[in-house]
């Protein structure tokens, strides 16, 4: 859950790094795992959820008082569900190699949890100001986490950063980093390393 | 009791009368241009199997049955050459595949004899596996391949260099190749019968 932070600065750091979603909070791992074979599809995940985010969390906020209990998961369902809808019609009209390739995880954004969970945790019971603070700071950590990801799959996998090549010409690349598995270990090693950090921190 | 519920979920009411509103608009303002790019998609696609040609739909929605009782609909779109002649046909064809829906275009020679390839319009399947039915060495085994009954096989590199009725699995993903495969068998000879009984096969071609 979300730490009450004060300042709007504070709000929008605590999503870079520490309630970071991926990293720390482990949220929305599907995603993470399964777009992550390159930079641009990564990058496009993640903005297609730091707009969906921000809406939802704009409109949860507005109508904040007059949620009801015992429907509040249906409403934050059924906003996300919206704006999804929304994001997914104009990649398949706009960037439609790009909405091939991210294929149904699009719409499976309505069921990362992380934008339910801080539309619960922060726009709720947040002004608006807080809320679109708060939905730009999660979800710039999410993008980051992902094209990080993105970037040592790619690199890996067939040398190059966002389609540019980067690798010696004699590079072999690993097949696995494409794969599941390569995504596996990868995100692994990452969490890995953030724990360790974190760890000696404290 | 009607007043209790109204005061419950009016909220949730107009929220989805907007919510919808907002979505129908939206699909309204970009649905012609979502169009456009599955017919440029198909355009492109078809123009890389027979180059050179314009492309006219001369059957619609044409059924054809694709196992298990399902029946799917597909149009057949001619190809002519700039010189006026027919150079071939082109079709999409669609089924199972081992992750989701395998959706191909077809293409065949000016007779329905042989297969001219296949591009892949959509498919799911898993990477570094069944997604490799898009790589050269696979779709290669098709060119020029009969437009008969197709069977699939595990066999040697070197085999797959032979262009028979006999299509080698990619190692592997023999559930993928198997799919394509059966696509092409479920699609090919209903269609050469309805092209032929359209009278589409003339010796002008």
């Amino acid at each position: 859950m979300a730490k009450k932070t004060n300042s709007a600065g504070q709000t929008f750091i605590a999503g870079l790094w520490e309630e970071n979603p991926v990293f720390r909070l482990l949220l929305g791992m599907c995603p993470t795992l399964a777009v992550t074979t390159a930079v641009k599809p990564s990058l496009t995940m993640g903005v297609s959820v730091i707009f969906v985010l921000v809406c939802s969390n704009i409109v949860v906020s507005l109508m904040r008082d007059l949620l009801k209990p015992h429907l509040r998961i249906l409403m934050f369902t059924l906003t996300i569900a919206t704006f999804v809808t929304i994001a997914d019609l104009f990649l398949k009209a706009f960037l439609p190699e790009m909405s091939a390739k991210l294929g149904p995880y699009i719409p499976l954004i309505i069921v990362n949890c992380l934008i339910i969970c801080r539309a619960e945790a922060c726009a709720s019971q947040n002004g608006l100001y807080i809320s679109v603070i708060d939905a730009f700071g999660m979800g710039l950590g999410f993008t980051l986490v992902l094209c990080l990801l993105g970037a040592i799959r790619e690199l890996l996998a067939v040398g190059t950063i966002f389609e540019i090549p980067v690798m010696w010409q004699s590079f072999a690349p690993w097949a696995a980093m494409r794969m599941p598995v390569g995504a596996f270990i990868t995100l692994g090693l990452l969490l890995g390393g953030v724990n360790l950090i974190t760890r000696k921190k404290a | 009791m009607i007043k209790y519920y109204i005061q419950q979920s009016w909220l949730l009411i107009i929220s989805a009368f907007f919510f919808g509103l907002l979505l129908a608009v939206t699909n309204a303002a970009w649905s012609g241009r979502i169009e456009e790019n599955k017919i440029r998609k198909l355009n492109e696609l078809m123009s890389s199997l027979v180059a050179d040609s314009e492309f006219t739909v001369v059957l619609s929605d044409v059924e054809v049955e694709i196992g298990k009782g399902k029946i799917v609909k597909t149009d057949l779109y001619k190809a002519d050459g700039k010189d006026g002649k027919r150079s071939g046909f082109c079709f999409i064809a669609s089924g199972p595949g081992f992750a989701d829906k395998i959706e191909l275009v077809i293409a065949v020679d000016a007779a329905f004899e042989k297969i001219a390839g296949y591009n892949v319009l959509s498919s799911n399947e898993t990477p570094g596996f069944g997604d490799q039915i898009v790589n050269d060495y696979y779709r290669r085994q098709f060119i020029g391949a009969p437009v008969e009954k197709l069977t699939i096989s595990k066999g040697k590199e070197q085999e797959a260099k032979i262009i028979d009725s006999e299509i080698i699995a990619i190692s592997g993903a023999t559930v993928s190749s198997d799919a394509v495969v059966k696509i092409f068998n479920n699609f090919t000879e209903p269609l050469k019968s309805e092209v032929s009984a359209a009278g589409l096969l003339t010796d002008d071609n």
